[in-house]
């Protein structure tokens, strides 16, 4: 799928750690993609690689971590580019918001400092250039007073506000591509929408590409245009956000569906997945899921599955694609 | 309760534009003011700096003229309330001169071991591939015995109180360096160097800018409790006949010198003796005062 309107082409990411016990593959074989404008949501499980994945593009992975296959932002292959390099695009061109907002500013500089550090590393903006684009920015993302703000110190401000002052440093060089790492998990459920409504308008305004990390359905109801779903370190589905709840094809997605809770439906009982998320490393033969996937069959505990194409759009890593594309295929001929 | 500062702060004007650094060196210095023991060390290194200072005024007699009409005085003889030593020489010009040295010595031998020590901290602690390596030349510098490590290094230079420094500095790096490095170390995985990281600052950037000050508080402690070590070491050295040469007036010197006259005048060795003893103390119980102060955990966030 190659695609003109891209920001960032995933091909085959392949993670892996190097650990005393050998090499532990984190992530294998993800390919996704993001389009302008478009806000992609990676679900899973805390452990399913997300995170990891989004580190790889950043260019960001501990030294331990080995990445391959092909990460293209803009056309350029990003895991061939040299450190310094990549740095060069690193809050400039692709930037971050972590989940942790409380302590993703450090605390003895002033938030303003703070803010105006991209603008002096990325755009080279003089001291007094910088502060007004500063203060420009805090107003972007919604924080009152900024002038005030700007000098004061991380702890003074709710958590809401410093991930709203982190996103303020992320967008500082107008990137193409925001990665957002679970940016609502940390925060109170009401402002957990704010923060999320406040990158809906900010991609509308800009037109930059979002990744969405996030274990949490809900977010991705909100947010997401496309998603994928990983599961111990593989994409299972991918699918335009409607598609996918409409109708979902992985067991695993149906799974996440149904663990979620809803408030229209009173009679609606909420249905975890059984059993836990096998470690890297110690990933049972045949399909990484089969252990907990109600639908397994005798295939699934010996064969890993391939990437089946289920629709327009919507892949799934699981045999039952294959009998259903079978079967149409079998409406098609008879 | 960082929701209610925020809250607040919306409303009521804050007095200062920026009040948490002043108010933290404030509330540092009441805590170290309360320390009583912190005090009187607070009050002695307070004496030496105006002595240093100070002590072309404070003296009448040059520190290094003879007189020997007045030989082995001993304290309280008129003109000379300290007594004089085997030379004549004043002892209150010596020890108020010899304060001036100590001090000299102290804060440069351990200004330059913290620029060594932090710097190797520094990049043992953010680079994992050095930190292997430096660390273990840092082992290797601790097997030494400091003032056998100190003692090889003068034989090296020969004897100058500026070799003194250097040797002093020298065997400073390695606990300075691991002690930078092990806020170092916890400092790297903090979210905020990830962030940093992630906006495109540089590994220079980061470790100087946004690292180091972090760790400004373990250095200070360090930097403190080391004045009291440089200042006895550089006394050793020179009792041993390594630093100061005889007509200098180190304190560590004129023990050496007034060794010979311990039982005719002791005040010879024991004002010496006692001077840095006092600021030895000093400096320890300061160093004490100040790491309870800055202690992170006594700190309401």
């Amino acid at each position: 799928m190659q695609d003109q309107n891209s920001v960032l082409e995933v091909e085959g990411l392949g993670v892996r750690f190097r650990t005393e016990e050998g090499d532990v593959p984190a992530v294998q074989g993800a390919s996704f993609s993001v389009q302008r404008g478009e806000v992609l949501c990676i679900v899973g499980e805390s452990g399913c690689g997300k995170s990891i994945t989004s580190l790889s593009v950043m260019g960001l992975l501990p030294d331990s971590a080995k990445a391959e296959g092909s990460i293209r932002f803009d056309g350029n292959d990003l895991l061939a580019m040299s450190q310094e390099e990549i740095r060069q695009i690193r809050g400039n061109e692709v930037s971050m918001i972590f989940q942790e907002p409380m302590t993703s500013l450090n605390p003895v500089f002033t938030v303003g400092f703070q803010v105006m550090e991209p603008l002096v590393i990325h755009r080279k903006l003089s001291k007094r250039e910088a502060y007004e684009e500063a203060v420009r920015l805090l107003e972007q993302v919604g924080i009152p007073d900024p002038r005030k703000r700007m000098e004061q110190y991380p702890h003074e401000l709710s958590g809401g506000m410093r991930q709203r002052v982190m996103i303020a440093i992320a967008l500082s060089c107008q990137p193409k591509l925001l990665i957002a790492d679970e940016p609502t998990t940390a925060l109170d459920v009401t402002i957990q929408a704010q923060i999320l409504d406040l990158i809906l308008k900010l991609k509308e305004e800009t037109g930059m590409g979002v990744v969405l990390i996030t274990h949490d359905m809900g977010v991705v109801a909100e947010t997401a245009d496309r998603v994928v779903v990983m599961y111990a370190g593989k994409v299972v589905e991918e699918a335009d956000a409607e598609t996918l709840f409409q109708d979902p094809k992985h067991p695993y997605t149906k799974g996440l569906l149904r663990s979620m809770p809803s408030v229209d439906d009173e009679t609606y009982a909420l249905e975890p997945i059984p059993g836990k998320l096998p470690k890297p490393g110690e990933m049972p033969q045949g399909c990484p899921f089969h252990p907990r996937c109600d639908d397994a069959m005798d295939r699934c505990r010996v064969e890993s599955p391939r990437v089946f194409t289920v629709g327009p759009g919507h892949t799934s890593r699981c045999w039952l694609g294959e009998e259903e594309k079978q079967n149409h295929a079998g409406k098609s001929v008879g | 309760m960082a929701m209610d500062t925020a809250v607040s702060t919306g409303g009521v004007p804050v007095e200062a534009p920026s009040p948490e650094q002043p108010k933290r060196l404030a509330s540092t210095w009441k805590r170290v003011i309360k320390n009583r023991l912190a005090l009187v060390g607070l009050i002695i290194i307070g004496m030496q700096v105006i002595m240093a200072v100070f002590a072309p005024l404070i003296t009448t007699y040059d520190p290094a003229v003879l007189d020997l009409s007045v030989k082995e005085l001993p304290p309280g003889s008129k003109g000379h309330w300290l007594g004089t030593d085997e030379y004549g020489r004043d002892m209150w010009s010596r020890i108020v001169y010899g304060a001036r040295i100590s001090l000299v010595m102290g804060i440069s031998s351990v200004a330059l071991g913290l620029i060594g020590g932090v710097a190797l901290g520094l990049l043992a602690g953010y680079y994992r591939w050095l930190d292997g390596l430096l660390m273990r030349v840092v082992d290797l510098m601790f097997a030494f015995p400091g003032i056998l490590l100190a003692m090889l290094i003068i034989a090296m230079l020969g004897t100058s109180l500026v070799n003194v420094v250097i040797a002093i500095s020298i065997w400073s790096i390695p606990s300075c360096a691991r002690i930078v490095r092990g806020s170092v170390l916890s400092l790297k995985n903090r979210e905020f160097v990830m962030a940093l990281r992630s906006i495109g600052a540089s590994d220079i950037r980061i470790m100087l800018k946004h690292i180091l000050p972090n760790c400004t508080a373990p250095i200070i402690v360090f930097g403190t409790m080391r004045m009291a070590t440089a200042i006895l070491s550089t006394s050793a050295l020179s009792f041993l006949g390594l630093g100061a040469q005889p007509p200098t007036p180190e304190w560590g010197a004129m023990i050496a010198a007034g060794r010979d006259f311990m039982w005719t005048s002791p005040h010879m060795t024991v004002i010496p003796g006692i001077a840095i003893m006092l600021v030895v103390f000093a400096f320890n119980v300061l160093g004490d005062g100040l790491r309870d102060a800055l202690d992170p955990n006594m700190e309401t966030r």
